[in-house]
């Protein structure tokens, strides 16, 4: 019978019930959705980088290894493969389309997988293995000829297999790009053979290698079985296996954060609507003691009522969880358009279990300790209806401001001290939901002036063109006077065993321009040296301070004076040819920078990259991000409007009695809207101006956690606190006027005959 | 000169599937200023004649004639007027705001009622001069009846509706409260108009209403009233 009271129960607060439900399962969905992308992530790139031997660390040397140096790699103890690689950009013939040109020289070591046509052969003198994505996209089949052109050799061959790499898990063809464009991009492997008859000699600048042995060992290892210091990046250092980790830590953040605040508020609820509902029903309590009911038996009624919800909520949040997480976590969602992944599984983490389990048990405590509360006593004190907390004299009553109040102020200044956990709970609802607009929107804000900053306005060119490798500066100077250009001179250094890198900047025509942490341009200077603000912050540097870097391959190092502090998408160290010169540091260059749209083809340029590419590779990466701001922008508004409502409704119950006594004594139902419309408001207002720097600090936090590789610079416009505000007290207004419309059916009669 | 007329007021409630008369084509007059007792069992109607008068509810016909307006065709607001200015309530269980003291609970009438009358004068009157600022839960019974008589008078209404105003209080504190109210109304010269089953209550009205089955059964006038003291609680 007691199961039947149940249902009926639940059906008659089933306002609260569904709510509830709702906000379980918000909760558990941020939880499940955002634990499950990272651990698929995680999962899903391992089983990419296993099968095609993503190197753990790759020896760098722009002249080329030797068969001879390969032989002493793997030689190393400790080393369990090693390959020797080549990886360069080249332009397709006839298109303006970029393949990164990949050899191996042991398939088994910075591979791939075939994912349609034939299996790679070393042996074949034409075949090209090419990237399944960039073939899709751009209609080419196994069978088509293929042709590419580095510097002027043109290499011809035919597709042989489509393909999916490790090394290009996220592949970006240039470090000014930032989502992967397979369109415009992709990559292609082919056999040493071939790149042999192509070149006419071997050329291989990297050796890659899969060892189990620590970076200081490897290192001191290689560059002594090497006889050199050899630039040495570990797969921290690559691209697709930093952005891979970095979109792992971001889900693992959004993870953490989220569930928090969401799970908070549910469970915060959770204990006002129990508490509720068993004050409600203690005279019925009180009945079933009376009757002979066991106090374990009515407490395993409550707190399965506690259960139901829980269970419920936690279903349809893995549901919501998983959907959110294949959202993101498929080929065609969120990251399809950042990994090219061979397997898209979603996995669950082990401890996820773990949480959904204990966020039940809590709730079920939660139900457990309402009704125990209620229970206590003999069944003759449990008959007895709940009586709320003695009423005290406020501090404020003892002012003069007081006596000038108006009785619904004092009334629901009152009521709001008298109910501290419902009260508590609206500003929390009002909170959580400012906090959730303002930094989604602040996060926009956040990513739009960047964008605008250090894309559209810092970038001043239209064609960066990459030099050769084997160009001297004499014959790069001779582009950059035929284009009318400033150029760049870019290289890896070492910096506390750190690899940074140091740019040398000639920029007469203000093509590239550099940004501080106030989002201001800044002019380098020939007194020194501009470094980033990660390097600042690492090594605890300030302007004045000295920085010392050696670059590989000569064993000398410089120091530098720095002069300024620059916010930069790459970890570097800024200088001009002149100071350059004064510290004695040889640079080469290897871009220049041009107003020039039409670049000729010459031996001396290895590629051209416009501004246009560049501001395109973020349509993708914005479009993605704007998604994620609506879908929190929705939970945020979701999540406003059930706690509130949730908790308008129960103080409109609590009241009942007392809006029925005013209605009684001649209050209009439009003066006793009012009344409950202002406790609501002030609570809202009170909310919100605590949530906006909350919500400033939470957002601070994100981008430091979130993104902190691109130094962005936190803004906030004006629109963001209009929005975030008038959302916000559009949802208290819209929840407070359905509530207040229910005075009109206020039973005065009724209300009045039972006891107080 | 009525202050009170009904003619012909019927009152049917929908309880589920079938209709309850709570009153039956009831025809009423009362003249200002006399101290009126409707008597009747439980069931009866007279909480529904009470109600109907105080504006808490409207009938489903007839006309209801207070202070020469007909009530009955109010809407919602205009009864809420009518509540402020021309009626006050006393109830068994006192419906105190809780969370307003004493003297707000009286005071609060001013926001609605312009020409309230003052609520720390009628706190003395009532005998509550030391409570201005106790909240209703620290008050007895009696007390609290007290602050709600205060409460009705303070709006200065033609008309003061009870609904078992001692129901909820020992016979000594139930005296208390009826000369309390006698003599107040005979102060204000208000109408007073009290609904119970306590027959003791009726030997001190001018008029008794005896009211069975949604009906008016009869009507009496007493001549001569016994006071409070006079009856045999």
């Amino acid at each position: 019978m007691l199961t039947r009271k149940l249902w009926r129960t639940m059906w008659q607060y089933r306002a609260q019930f569904i709510s509830m439900v709702i906000m379980i399962a918000l909760g558990v969905g941020v939880f499940v959705g955002f634990n499950m992308e990272w651990y698929s992530i995680e999962k899903n790139i391992d089983y990419a980088f296993t099968q095609t031997g993503f190197a753990d660390y790759r020896l760098v040397n722009k002249a080329g290894f030797s068969l001879d140096d390969y032989n002493q790699i793997v030689g190393i103890d400790g080393v369990e493969k090693a390959a020797r690689y080549l990886s360069v950009n080249t332009a397709v013939k006839d298109s303006s389309n970029v393949i990164t040109l990949t050899v191996t020289t042991n398939p088994e070591v910075s591979g791939f997988m075939v994912i349609n046509g034939n299996t790679y052969n070393p042996d074949s003198t034409n075949g090209i293995w090419l990237s399944d994505q960039y073939a899709e996209r751009n209609h080419l089949h196994v069978g088509d000829d293929y042709t590419l052109v580095y510097q002027t050799i043109e290499i011809t061959g035919k597709i042989e297999g489509l393909i999916k790499s490790g090394e290009c898990l996220i592949y970006i063809p240039d470090e000014s790009q930032v989502m992967p464009d397979f369109k415009t991009s992709g990559f292609a492997y082919v056999s040493p053979v071939m790149l042999k008859n192509a070149l006419g000699y071997e050329y291989y600048p990297q050796i890659n290698v899969i060892s189990n042995l620590d970076k200081k060992e490897f290192s001191e290892k290689a560059n002594a079985v090497l006889g050199k210091t050899t630039l040495l990046l570990t797969k921290d250092e690559t691209i697709s296996y930093s952005e891979a980790m970095g979109e792992s830590n971001e889900g693992k953040t959004m993870g953490a954060i989220l569930p928090v605040l969401f799970l908070a508020i549910a469970i915060l609820t959770m204990i006002t609507t129990m508490h509720r509902i068993t004050t409600n029903e203690k005279t019925q309590i009180g009945t079933l003691k009376a009757l002979g009911f066991k106090d374990c038996t009515i407490k395993l009624h409550y707190t399965s009522y506690a259960l139901m919800i829980g269970l419920m909520g936690s279903l349809l949040g893995i549901g919501i969880g998983y959907g959110l997480a294949y959202y993101i976590m498929n080929p065609h969602g969120a990251m399809g358009t950042y990994f090219d992944m061979p397997q898209w599984n979603l996995y669950m983490p082990c401890f996820g279990w773990v949480v959904l389990l204990l966020i039940n048990a809590v709730l079920v405590f939660v139900g457990y300790l309402s009704v125990r509360k209620m229970l206590r006593g003999t069944p003759c004190e449990v008959l007895r209806p709940y009586v709320p907390t003695k009423i005290k004299n406020l501090k404020i009553e003892k002012t003069k401001l007081w006596n000038r109040f108006s009785f619904g102020t004092k009334w629901n200044l009152r009521d709001i001290f008298r109910h501290k956990s419902r009260s508590l709970m609206t500003l929390f609802g009002v909170l959580g939901c400012v906090l959730l607009t303002v930094a989604s929107f602040g996060m926009k804000d956040t990513m739009d002036a960047f964008i605008d900053v250090f894309y559209n306005q810092a970038i001043n060119y239209e064609n960066a063109i990459n030099i050769a490798e084997t160009t001297t500066n004499d014959q790069a100077l001779a582009i950059c006077d035929l284009y009318q250009g400033d150029w760049a001179a870019k290289s890896s250094v070492q910096v506390n065993d750190k690899t940074l890198s140091v740019e040398v900047y000639y920029v007469e025509h203000n093509y590239v321009r550099f940004v501080d942490s106030h989002l201001k341009f800044i002019e380098l200077s020939d007194d020194g040296v501009l470094i980033c603000q990660r390097i600042a912050d690492d090594n605890h540097l300030c302007v004045g301070d000295e920085i010392t870097f050696s670059p590989y391959g000569i064993n000398q190092s410089y120091t530098a004076t720095i002069v300024g502090i620059n916010n930069s998408m790459s970890e570097s160290i800024v200088m001009t040819p002149a100071y350059a010169n004064r510290i004695g540091y040889n640079y080469k260059i290897n871009t220049i920078y041009t107003k020039a749209k039409d670049i000729a083809q010459d031996s001396v340029i290895a590629s051209t990259l416009s501004k246009t590419s560049i501001l395109k590779s973020f349509d993708t990466f914005m479009d993605v991000m704007n998604k994620m701001i609506y879908l929190l922008v929705i939970a945020a508004v979701l999540l406003g409007l059930i706690v509130l409502y949730n908790l308008g409704v129960m103080s409109y119950v609590e009241r009942y009695r007392e809006l029925a006594t005013l209605k009684v004594v001649g209050f209009k139902d439009k003066q006793i809207g009012k009344i409950l419309i202002s406790q609501n408001l002030w609570l809202t207002v009170l909310g919100i101006i605590v949530g906006i720097p909350v919500g400033v600090g939470v957002l601070n936090i994100l981008i430091k956690a979130l993104a902190s590789e691109y130094e962005m610079v936190l803004v906030l416009g004006p629109v963001t606190f209009i929005v975030g505000i008038v959302a916000t007290l559009g949802v208290s207004l819209l929840v407070s006027f359905l509530i207040s419309r229910k005075n009109r059916k206020i039973d005065m009669v009724e209300a009045l005959k039972g006891v107080e | 000169m009525n202050i009170v007329e009904l003619k012909n007021v019927s009152k049917v409630y929908q309880s589920g599937e079938h209709e309850v008369k709570a009153l039956n084509d009831v025809n009423l007059e009362i003249e200002q200023g006399k101290f009126v007792v409707i008597l009747g069992p439980s069931g009866a109607g007279k909480s529904t004649l009470l109600n109907l008068l105080g504006g808490l509810d409207s009938p489903s016909s007839g006309t209801i004639i207070v202070d020469g307006k007909d009530i009955a065709t109010y809407s919602a607001d205009e009864l809420a007027e009518y509540r402020a200015d021309k009626v006050g309530f006393v109830f068994q269980f006192y419906n105190l705001v809780p969370t307003l003291t004493v003297y707000e609970n009286v005071a609060l009438i001013k926001e609605i009622a312009p020409d309230a009358l003052d609520a720390k004068e009628l706190l003395n009157k009532v005998g509550l001069a030391d409570h201005y600022n106790k909240f209703p839960v620290q008050l007895s019974g009696g007390e609290q009846q007290r602050v709600s008589i205060a409460r009705a008078l303070a709006k200065n209404p033609e008309v003061i509706l009870c609904d078992e105003p001692t129901g909820a209080l020992d016979s000594e504190t139930g005296v208390m409260i009826l000369k309390l109210l006698l003599s107040m109304a005979r102060d204000y010269n208000k109408t007073i108009i009290i609904v119970t089953h306590n027959q003791n209550i009726a030997k001190m009205a001018d008029v008794v209403v005896k009211v069975k089955n949604g009906q008016i059964v009869s009507v009496d006038e007493q001549k001569k009233p016994l006071t409070v003291d006079e009856v045999d609680w």
